[in-house]
């Protein structure tokens, strides 16, 4: 029955929806006051913002308006009729025509005025319901780039397919929502209650018929209509599951090939392809068939009216009217009613497809902004200004941990950790992986809060706003470094801080320091090269260099951060990174994570993550 | 607008009954609906007109066809929209299969995933339009058109006129419809999506390193950027949609009242009985939905062949590169030991767009059993002499051959039969460790897969899982670290016996005591085949029967 109370109120259900769905948010997650209403706030993802709310419906007005249009125009055109039949049958008689054409002119003028009238209003509430609709959907994409760019980058976050997904293909599954279904809604309130008033002014039992086939409708609709949006959901992981597979297979297409196992994968495609299809089918089924049953009341409904009136004409029914027999002229214009009555059903089942859509995926709009900012590694408050007192070091700064306790889910990798590294001293930090040499460095740029514990920068305790500081101002080398869609160059430039003015020579400075500027040179358009998906066209040691150099272009640097700089290079290459980051570490406080013997062997004290000591006698003066 | 008329010829081909039997079907209820009003109308008049003047009538004929004509159009209705709906997507996944073979044989390097993803998912979604948009309410507006003139043709030229008259204005807004349809529009809205996309797949990937450099914030707004773009270009064709749509209700109301006058006019006695008057004029209520219909198709039109042309692009391209997989060609000759496994003989190659060659007129042979690594820096082509063996890309010039078999005519199925390939970044599925396994060998058994996996020293990684070799493996693999993924990629080639192993960097990423022990039990597996190593450790180095250093030849030169 969900259904029908959507008919009687729109808003007022979405309102329902929206408190429960908060009411679950902080059932669930007692988090501190700031996240709360920041996951409430994605509990709206998609939602119309009152005044938008109000648009459309104020379109949905001006629509119904438009459809009462044309009850002077049918009295017009019956009027028109009923004249011509009279003059007919006069002349049958041999009496004088009563009926000008002048007066047929000037109801057939009129029934033009009032048809452009009808056009100019859906002209404007078409575009304005368009217009509202499409803002929704830019609100919708702004609302969950903003809770992807508020998160931890080290927070767990959707796989890049089905974010992209989300923020194309789901929102726009909101705009024939709100552009078509709202409108309808209001028109379905309006149009056949004024239909069936005009026509009750004329025959009551007209009206009765209208109003038995009418509302029959809503109940039917009901019923089906439960289905479709499960259905509808349903179809929207279907095609999420298809393109997962598709995206799957596309890029491991080189790995099939070399195997043979093209053909067998072929059929997996089929398989999912021919799954998706009939889900489609399914869900248009059920739209079909809701939409047949009105249309079978709309049809019987006309039908009956017109046998109703055809009788009533031919003397052999009497009833039906207020007083006296049904004329002519009153009969016509009830037949001409009878359509515009289920007009606006017929749209309405027409959007009800839109609306289990538009639905569906504003659920998962509202999962996928809810996963991305209610993850347990937290959002950063990167906003909270209260590090704006304290300044980054403006030489090589002494770092240091102490006791510091991190766990990342319910695994504890960091334990009660203490170190401290001098300023300009290199810090070498050897483990096998998983033995948090790359969490250390995440916790410095502040990707991570420890539980317990301290960390300190000059003896000044690292808070989120001075790790914001430090993020702008570091030399970090991740350890599977990303390059970007755009040319070689942009890419490079982001290291630099927006307004800076950097030189051409520059870029070749920091290629150089990275050993990387015989490689840009051999590039077909050098720095203008442009790069693909993660980098495309480049080797994992090639891109591993550029993002050396894009580190590099951070001159004022103080602190040096990198992560297996030397994972996926021969040896030649390495060697040439190595340099590089030497030359690089020069005046910097640096902390390098590893376990290549050849990074290792970098002057530097090294640190074992196993035993959470340094290791004696590795103390190499500059 | 060719590549429309070929998409609708595919269709056609496809499945020719459902294809005529779709159309013969939707002018059902399309006619019904027009009849149904028209004989409403005309009998209420003829009803009004007994009921006056006292003659008989039959009423039961009429009202039984009134109401047989309401069940047709609503039967009619759902059997049209099932039928061609149904077939549509049958033939959309069909063509998305082809798509999907073509895009394989053509090879897959140099494709960008998310594009191509996007032509086998969008771009396909789009196409469903071409028939259920355009072809069938095409067809239905010449059907109906055509029967009008018919009807019409009996009645008084006053009432043809008007008619005629009114088709024409339909037809000209049909025409605006096709010639206001921007193609610069149409790309700019297809490549501010592509552009949201990819810069969404970039933000959700690169948040890491975004966070440092540069911000995320940027990005986010280079993806509002692109969506504002978007939002142009849909509101151009937006608003032409809803203006066509609504001029079209427009021209359907001036019908209406212009026929209405004419019927007044030439309604007399003999040729226009006033019950036929007003059975035409009731007829023209019924158009405008009919006609209504192609408007929006037409509106689109210009992204549908958008589409329609990169999808015909692609099939055609790959049609020309069959040859290779037709199965006809030489078959590398059986082992003979004095025979070279695989020879290249003064191959050159060059990336599209280089300026210079990466490998220039290399020689060289392996014979069978022999292990030989090649050595040199990374750009130097190491990579490229095991994708120019596996066939993923074909030399500029010179020839490779396999035991003496030009590998350009070896047929697919024996070329991988001969020669398995452990590729620099291994893809693993998502999908569990077995059916990972078994892209190598279909057939394996379980008791093979785990000798595989205990050869590359993963089995009780495996078995320590708590589905063992059904466990999932997540997207790119995850789950697993980067060297057990690498080991995973080498179980796979395990389990196949070719004459000759590529590995590209197969100890890349692994600690030096597994890199050694993987590196042995590999040599102890291989049997007499050959291997070719592209290698930059010293173990792989020193492991090896024969080392080969490629030189980049000319990068000296152009360092200044």
């Amino acid at each position: 029955m969900k259904e029908t109370n959507y008919l009687l109120n729109s808003g007022q259900e979405r309102g329902i929806t929206l408190l429960m769905m908060q009411g679950e948010q902080t059932g669930a997650q007692p988090v501190d006051g700031i996240a709360g209403s920041e996951t409430a706030q994605y509990a709206r993802i998609g939602d119309a913002k009152p005044g938008e709310g109000k648009i459309l419906r104020g379109a949905g007005i001006l629509l119904s308006a438009a459809d009462m249009f044309w009850i002077p125009q049918a009295a017009l055109i019956a009027y028109v009729l009923s004249e011509m039949l009279k003059r007919f049958l006069d002349d049958a008689k041999g009496s004088v025509a009563g009926f000008a054409a002048t007066d047929a002119l000037w109801c057939i003028l009129g029934i033009c005025l009032i048809a452009f009238v009808r056009a100019g209003l859906q002209i404007f509430a078409l575009n304005r319901a368009r217009s509202t609709a499409r803002q929704i959907q830019g609100n919708a994409r702004a609302d969950l780039l903003e809770a992807a760019t508020a998160c931890s980058p080290a927070a767990p976050f959707p796989s890049s397919g089905a974010f992209a997904a989300h923020l194309t293909d789901q929102v726009d599954h909101l705009g024939p929502y709100y552009r078509n279904f709202l409108p309808q809604v209001m028109r379905l309130k309006l149009v056949p209650v004024a239909i069936v008033l005009v026509t009750a002014t004329v025959s009551w039992l007209a009206a009765l018929i209208l109003l038995i086939c009418g509302p029959l409708i809503p109940v039917f609709m009901a019923l089906i209509g439960m289905r479709a949006k499960a259905a509808s959901a349903h179809q929207q992981d279907e095609l999420t599951r298809l393109s997962g597979t598709l995206l799957d297979r596309i890029r491991g297409l080189e790995t099939l090939t070399v195997f043979g196992a093209i053909g067998r994968t072929e059929d997996d495609i089929r398989q999912a392809g021919d799954d998706f299809r009939a889900g489609t089918m399914r869900v248009l089924k059920i739209a079909f068939l809701s939409s047949t049953v009105l249309e079978l009341f709309a049809a019987l409904g006309i039908a009956f009216v017109a046998v109703y009136v055809g009788f009533s004409l031919l003397g052999d029914i009497s009833a039906g009217t207020w007083a006296g027999p049904l004329s002519y002229w009153q009969g016509l214009f009830v037949l001409l009613l009878a359509p515009e009555f289920f007009a606006p059903l017929r749209g309405y089942a027409a959007a009800y497809h839109d609306r289990a859509a538009g639905l569906a995926a504003k659920e998962k709009l509202v999962d996928i902004a809810q996963q991305i900012s209610g993850s347990s590694v937290g959002s950063l408050q990167v906003s909270v200004s209260s590090g704006s007192e304290r300044k980054l070091p403006e030489n090589a700064p002494e770092i240091g941990f102490y006791k510091v306790s991190l766990s990342l889910g319910k695994t504890p990798v960091l334990e009660s950790l203490s170190f401290e590294v001098a300023s300009g001293e290199i810090l070498l930090l050897h483990g096998p992986s998983g033995s948090g040499k790359t969490t250390i460095l995440d916790t410095l740029l502040g990707f991570h809060t420890p539980q317990s514990g301290r960390i300190e920068l000059d003896g000044q305790r690292l808070i989120p706003g001075l790790a914001e500081q430090l993020r702008g101002n570091v030399i970090w080398l991740n350890q599977a470094p990303r390059l970007f869609h755009g040319s070689l160059k942009s890419n490079l430039l982001k290291g630099v801080s927006p307004g800076e003015r950097v030189l051409e020579e520059d870029l070749w400075e920091a290629l150089r320091l990275a050993g990387a500027d015989d490689l840009v040179r051999r590039l077909p358009h050098g720095l203008a090269t442009q790069l693909g998906e993660d980098g495309f066209g480049l080797s994992v040691g090639e891109m591993r260099r550029i993002a050396l150099a894009r580190a590099a272009l951070r001159k004022d640097a103080v602190l040096l951060l990198a992560d297996e700089p030397t994972a996926g290079l021969d040896q030649e290459t390495a060697s040439d990174v190595i340099a590089g980051l030497t030359a690089l570490c020069s005046g910097r406080t640096s902390l390098i994570a590893t376990h290549d013997p050849a990074v290792l062997s970098m002057p530097g004290r090294v640190f074992d993550m196993t035993k959470a000591q340094f290791v004696q006698s590795r103390e190499v003066a500059e | 607008m060719r590549s429309i008329w070929k998409l609708v010829a595919r269709q056609y081909r496809h499945n020719r009954i459902a294809f005529v039997l779709g159309i013969a079907i939707a002018l059902v209820p399309a006619i019904s609906g027009v009849l149904l009003l028209g004989v409403s109308g005309w009998f209420i008049t003829a009803a009004g007109i007994a009921g006056v003047t006292g003659i008989f009538l039959n009423i039961f004929a009429p009202s039984a066809i009134i109401r047989a004509l309401a069940i047709l159009r609503t039967a009619g209705r759902y059997g049209e929209r099932m039928l061609t709906h149904d077939a549509t997507f049958r033939f959309l996944t069909d063509l998305r299969n082809s798509l999907f073979s073509a895009t394989a044989a053509k090879g897959a390097t140099g494709q960008r995933s998310g594009i191509m993803l996007n032509r086998l998912t969008l771009d396909i979604a789009a196409l469903d339009k071409v028939y259920l948009r355009l072809v069938v309410p095409l067809v239905l507006f010449l059907s109906v058109v055509l029967i009008l003139l018919l009807v019409w043709l009996k009645m008084p030229v006053a009432i043809f006129a008007c008619g005629t008259i009114f088709l024409l204005i339909w037809f000209s807004l049909a025409v605006y419809a096709v010639r206001s349809s921007d193609r610069k529009t149409a790309r700019r809205a297809d490549s501010a999506l592509d552009a949201m996309r990819l810069r969404a797949t970039d933000l959700a990937a690169g948040r890491r390193d975004l966070f440092v450099y540069g911000g995320l914030e940027p990005v986010a707004a280079s993806i509002l950027v692109a969506d504002n773009r978007l939002e142009a270009a849909e509101e151009i064709e937006d608003k032409q949609a809803i203006r066509l749509t609504v001029y079209s209700t427009l021209t359907g109301q001036l019908f209406l009242a212009a026929m209405l006058l004419a019927a007044v006019i030439t309604v007399d006695g003999a040729v226009l009985t006033p019950a036929i008057g007003v059975g035409l004029v009731l007829v023209v209520m019924a158009l405008p939905e009919i006609f209504s219909q192609i408007l929006p198709g037409l509106v689109g039109l210009r992204r549908v062949a958008l589409a329609s042309g990169r999808l015909n692009g692609s099939l055609e391209r790959a049609h020309l590169g069959d040859d290779m997989n037709s199965g006809k060609g030489t078959r590398p000759k059986a082992s003979h030991d004095s025979i070279p496994v695989l020879s290249f003989e003064n191959v050159s190659f060059r990336y599209p767009g280089a300026e210079q060659d990466v490998l220039e007129r290399l020689s060289f042979d392996i014979s069978q059993g022999e292990v030989v690594a090649i050595a040199g820096r990374s750009g130097s082509g190491k990579s490229t002499v095991a994708s120019l063996t596996a066939r993923l890309m074909k030399p500029d010039s010179g020839g490779i051959f396999l035991k003496s078999a030009d590998i350009r005519i070896v047929p697919e199925n024996i070329l991988r039969q001969k020669i398995t390939v452990l590729s620099q970044r291994p893809y693993l599925f998502n999908h569990t460790v077995a059916a990972n396994l078994r892209i190598a060998k279909p057939d394996a058994t379980d008791t093979e897969l785990w000798v595989a996996l205990a050869q590359s020293a993963l089995a009780t990684r495996i078995s320590n899982g708590e589905k063992g070799l059904e466990s999932v493996l997540g997207e790119g693999g995850l789950g697993l670290s980067g060297g057990e993924q690498r080991r995973l990629a080498l179980a796979r080639a395990f389990l196949t016996s070719p004459d000759l192993f590529v590995l590209d960097e197969m100890t890349e990423g692994l600690d030096e005591d597994t890199a050694s022990d993987v590196l042995e039990r590999f040599l102890s597996f291989k049997g007499p085949a050959a291997a070719l190593m592209i290698a930059h450790k010293r173990l792989e180095l020193e492991s090896a029967d024969r080392i080969l250093r490629l030189r980049h030849l000319k990068t000296d030169s152009v360092a200044k």
